[in-house]
């Protein structure tokens, strides 16, 4: 069975891709924090320019536009719903009537639609733009405990094994159910998921002996190298500085 | 010349009062290809794990050479002896083949430059050159079995061990597997229930059942005897008919 990775689109190459994996994280949250900051209401013009400087690095990155709009949908039901509710939330119907006020609190939902749909697409660049152990590998160099890190590497190594371990199980279920699963279903599917979490743990328990017989130490080795460059701190500041900028300067 | 083993007296059980093994003792000569068959839960891969001391015996000991597995030895004992593991999956949990061939000698400090020389040379040992940047769960299981042996290869180790390395595999990749282990100059112990391969790759080989060795000797000595195969859960009857038949 063929997955799909988050950073299937590590390999191409773009300004963005060659940056030093440390500094697109740092860079990355540093423009979350600045767009995610901003208020809700009044600034939907700081929250269009944020967009511009965002879709540009999109295009930098060449990834295809198809792929990365795929990647928002799965979590756009979840941003809409804020968008929506957010307005509601703060709403006080005891003084305004809702039809006399709609425009500052529509503005406010599209702020927050924004904010968050921007902050997602730049998680989206980050993962894609770069491959998930290197990420990992440098959150590690960016003091993040080995813990987390090594956990995050087995997971994502690992989720497809169980993805396939599920489907193996469904097969068999289906394989020996005529029709529709008429009597006992919950119990069915409750039995498959404690096979695969039984299969897991053993399978767990494997890897790790498998682990340890190759001289691991409770930390993931490292082969490649990572070099700083002078024009991947540039780069980065200028794109925080350009957001700044914005953010405190009109 | 690669390290021989000494196991002497061991036993282990994974939960009290249910030995897995009890009292066996083997001597592997170094660079022999020693077989290692049984039935199912017989303890065969449990005894394996003890090699790279992965498992530690209740009683009795395993030397590698000159160097006992014990807890301060296993930096050592690892380096020495290389585990190939019955599922390829439970070995290879890197994103790709280079850095799954790389763990463990990164692990063991050597600098990168060696690392990847160590790397290219175990690949093109198994016709895996070009392989670096695959993603090992995407290759064939005969490929992955390939890259789980590199892992160990890039190690260099004087011991292979190895867990059921013919099961799942078509015939011509056994033949294939077998002329890879046949060309291989370390010490090999292979555990496995394929008796056939066995017999064929193996200079001796010991029959364990319940957790106790039986008997040792040369494979084909031991797999002409029935009546010892069949008390052993090994009867090899139908082979005979089929390869008669053929």
């Amino acid at each position: 069975m063929r997955h799909t990775f988050i950073d299937k689109y590590s390999h191409l190459d773009s300004p963005v891709h060659r940056l030093d994996p440390r500094v697109k994280i740092i860079a990355s949250l540093a423009a979350i924090i600045i767009i995610t900051t901003e208020p809700v209401s009044g600034r939907l013009l700081n929250l269009c320019l944020y967009s511009a400087i965002t879709l540009s690095a999109t295009v930098l990155c060449r990834i295809p536009a198809v792929y990365l709009l795929k990647r928002m949908l799965i979590v756009s039901p979840f941003i809409l719903m804020a968008a929506l509710f957010y307005p509601v939330s703060v709403m006080d119907t005891r003084e305004v009537p809702f039809i006399s006020n709609w425009r500052p609190l529509a503005e406010a939902g599209l702020s927050v639609f924004l904010k968050a749909s921007l902050a997602l697409l730049i998680l989206i660049l980050l993962s894609t733009t770069e491959r998930f152990h290197r990420l990992l590998m440098a959150l590690r160099r960016l003091k993040v405990p080995a813990i987390v890190t090594t956990i995050s590497a087995l997971l994502y190594r690992y989720i497809f094994l169980l993805a396939d371990e599920m489907l193996r199980t469904a097969r068999a279920r289906e394989s020996r159910t005529p029709g529709v699963l008429r009597r006992g279903r919950l119990k069915v599917y409750g039995n498959q998921v404690a096979v695969i979490f039984l299969r897991s743990w053993e399978r767990s328990q494997v890897i790790y002996k498998s682990m340890l017989s190759r001289g691991f130490a409770g930390e993931f080795p490292d082969m490649q190298e990572m070099r700083l460059r002078s024009s991947d701190i540039v780069l980065s500041l200028l794109f925080v500085a350009l957001l700044l900028l914005i953010k405190f300067f009109i | 010349m690669p390290a021989g083993i000494k196991i002497e007296d061991l036993s282990f059980s994974y939960s009290p009062g249910r030995r897995v093994l009890k009292s066996v003792s083997l001597e592997i000569g170094p660079g022999e290809k020693f077989g290692i068959i049984g039935p199912s839960g017989s303890g065969k891969s449990t005894l394996l794990l003890h090699l790279n001391g992965v498992l530690e015996g209740e009683t009795g000991s395993v030397t590698i050479g000159n160097i006992p597995v014990t807890g301060k030895n296993l930096p050592e004992v690892r380096r020495l002896v290389g585990l190939v593991f019955q599922n390829p999956d439970d070995q290879l949990f890197n994103p790709t083949v280079e850095e799954d061939v790389a763990f463990g000698p990164l692990n063991f400090g050597l600098p990168a430059a060696d690392v990847r020389a160590r790397v290219m040379a175990a690949l093109a040992m198994m016709n895996l050159s070009g392989f670096e940047r695959e993603i090992s769960h995407h290759l064939s299981l005969g490929e992955r079995k390939r890259v789980a042996l590199a892992t160990v290869l890039s190690m260099k180790p004087e011991v292979l061990a190895f867990d059921e390395p013919f099961s799942n595999l078509d015939p011509s990749m056994v033949m294939q597997l077998m002329e890879i282990m046949g060309s291989m100059v370390s010490t090999q112990v292979i555990v496995s229930q394929s008796v056939l391969p066995v017999i064929a790759i193996c200079n001796r080989m010991a029959i364990l059942k319940d957790g106790e060795i039986v008997a040792v000797g040369e494979p084909r000595t031991l797999a002409k005897d029935h009546v010892l195969m069949k008390a052993s859960g090994l009867d090899l009857s139908l082979y005979r008919t089929l390869c008669r038949d053929l």
